[in-house]
């Protein structure tokens, strides 16, 4: 283990600086929303590193199942798995993004 | 003048009047959009960046063309100035400048009144353009066009599969190709107090089904948040429909629109695919395009969502 901060507080550090400093200095709007999305993927970095998310289908599974799916050979439980898999990934990229489904 | 851009003088040459200053505009994903202001009068310069987000982009000089049957047509659009070639070695044409509201998030907290069946007015005038005027404009069957583009992005997406797989099974029978702007949809229009004032954007513009363009704003993404409002979040999609018909005699009803919302989020979610290849392929480095990798799941997330209840 390499000496603190971890990754996680690096990332903290980093995020705590661009939104206290850069963000408010930027000078116009294209500076603002790159400034916004940068602060967002700092935030899915963060959270991919925090938690431990059960991604549901591992990476053999999801390239088996898109092969199969193109081939047009469908399951019962297809949809289903998908959907939390799908789930699994907005809870890293976007969790407030499924509160609109609710 | 003031040296914005390292091609500014050949832009004063092409357009052959003095710049006074010249910026750039936030946004733009695929073009970069300058504020060019010229002896009291501003004009906008499109310009092309290094990558497109579906394959089939027109040129910039094709889409000053489109914009140009636009005008004919009677469609609210900028008015086109000039096709200016390249410009530091990128193509770019000259429009109008329009003042207005784009940002779909602020149109949505207080739409203009009347602005569904604006929207419909002018895509009714779009999809009446001569298709003979735009002989380069390409037709293709919609569901292999979205199989090509998922391929190239050479990361598997069972849940797009998924989409492709509902659209193959469930196709409706087609309606004859009209000249469709293939992005018709909040963002690319300009919105003021009085309503819809321009369509912006015609890169996409190809034949298609008419129902390609009028399902297009229903899409959740293009509701910017205000989800309940199915139209672009501004509105109910009975009064768009209906105004539609009464101007072009197509009769779509809304059910209809399902099976296009579906393929609409097939199309964002791999559009959002192919645009973070540009940033993870060293084409344009941007850590906008990157995180577009990671917004795809909201696509696949609300396609299945759309099967389920379909």
């Amino acid at each position: 283990m390499p000496d603190r901060p971890t990754a996680l507080e690096l990332l903290e550090a980093v995020t705590e600086f661009v939104s206290t400093e850069v963000l408010p200095a930027a000078s116009d709007h294209r500076q603002r929303f790159r400034t916004l999305v940068a602060l967002n993927a700092l935030g899915i970095a963060y959270r991919e590193l925090a938690g431990s998310h059960d991604l549901v289908l591992s990476d053999e599974e999801i390239g088996e199942m898109a092969r199969r799916i193109r081939a047009g050979d469908v399951r019962d439980d297809d949809h289903a798995r998908l959907k939390e898999h799908v789930a699994a990934k907005l809870r890293i990229s976007n969790p407030a993004y499924l509160e609109r489904y609710k | 003048m003031v040296a914005a851009a390292p091609w500014a003088d050949e832009l004063e040459e092409r357009l052959g009047r003095r710049i006074d200053s010249m910026h750039l505009l936030p946004g733009g994903a695929s073009k970069e959009a300058w504020a060019v202001e010229s002896g009291g009068e501003r004009l906008l310069v499109r310009r092309a960046l290094g990558g497109v987000i579906h394959e089939a982009t027109l040129s910039l000089e094709h889409e000053f063309q489109v914009l140009q049957a636009a005008v004919e047509a009677g469609v609210k659009v900028p008015q086109p100035v000039a096709y200016l070639g390249e410009l530091g070695g990128r193509e770019a044409f000259a429009m109008e400048f329009v003042e207005g509201e784009t940002i779909g998030r602020r149109i949505v907290r207080e739409p203009p009144p009347e602005l569904e069946t604006q929207l419909a007015d002018e895509l009714a005038k779009i999809h009446s353009i001569p298709a003979e005027r735009l002989p380069f404009l390409r037709s293709a069957d919609v569901v292999e066009r979205f199989e090509h583009e998922l391929d190239s992005v050479g990361e598997p997406h069972p849940a797009l599969e998924y989409g492709l797989w509902w659209l193959r099974e469930h196709r409706p029978p087609p309606l004859p190709d009209v000249v469709s702007h293939g992005d018709f949809r909040l963002g690319n229009v300009v919105v003021s107090q009085r309503g819809l004032e321009s369509v912006l954007d015609w890169e996409f513009a190809h034949l298609s089904d008419p129902r390609e363009d009028v399902a297009w704003p229903i899409v959740r993404a293009w509701r910017f948040g205000a989800d309940d409002r199915r139209l672009g979040g501004i509105g109910e999609v009975g009064p768009y429909l209906e105004r539609y018909e009464e101007l072009t005699g197509r009769s779509i009803s809304e059910a209809e629109l399902d099976w296009w919302e579906v393929l609409g989020n097939v199309k964002w979610g791999t559009g959002c695919l192919t645009q973070c290849r540009r940033h993870l392929t060293g084409q344009d480095r941007s850590v906008e395009y990157a995180v577009l990798g990671r917004m795809a799941a909201e696509m696949e997330y609300e396609l299945l969502d759309l099967i389920e209840h379909a």
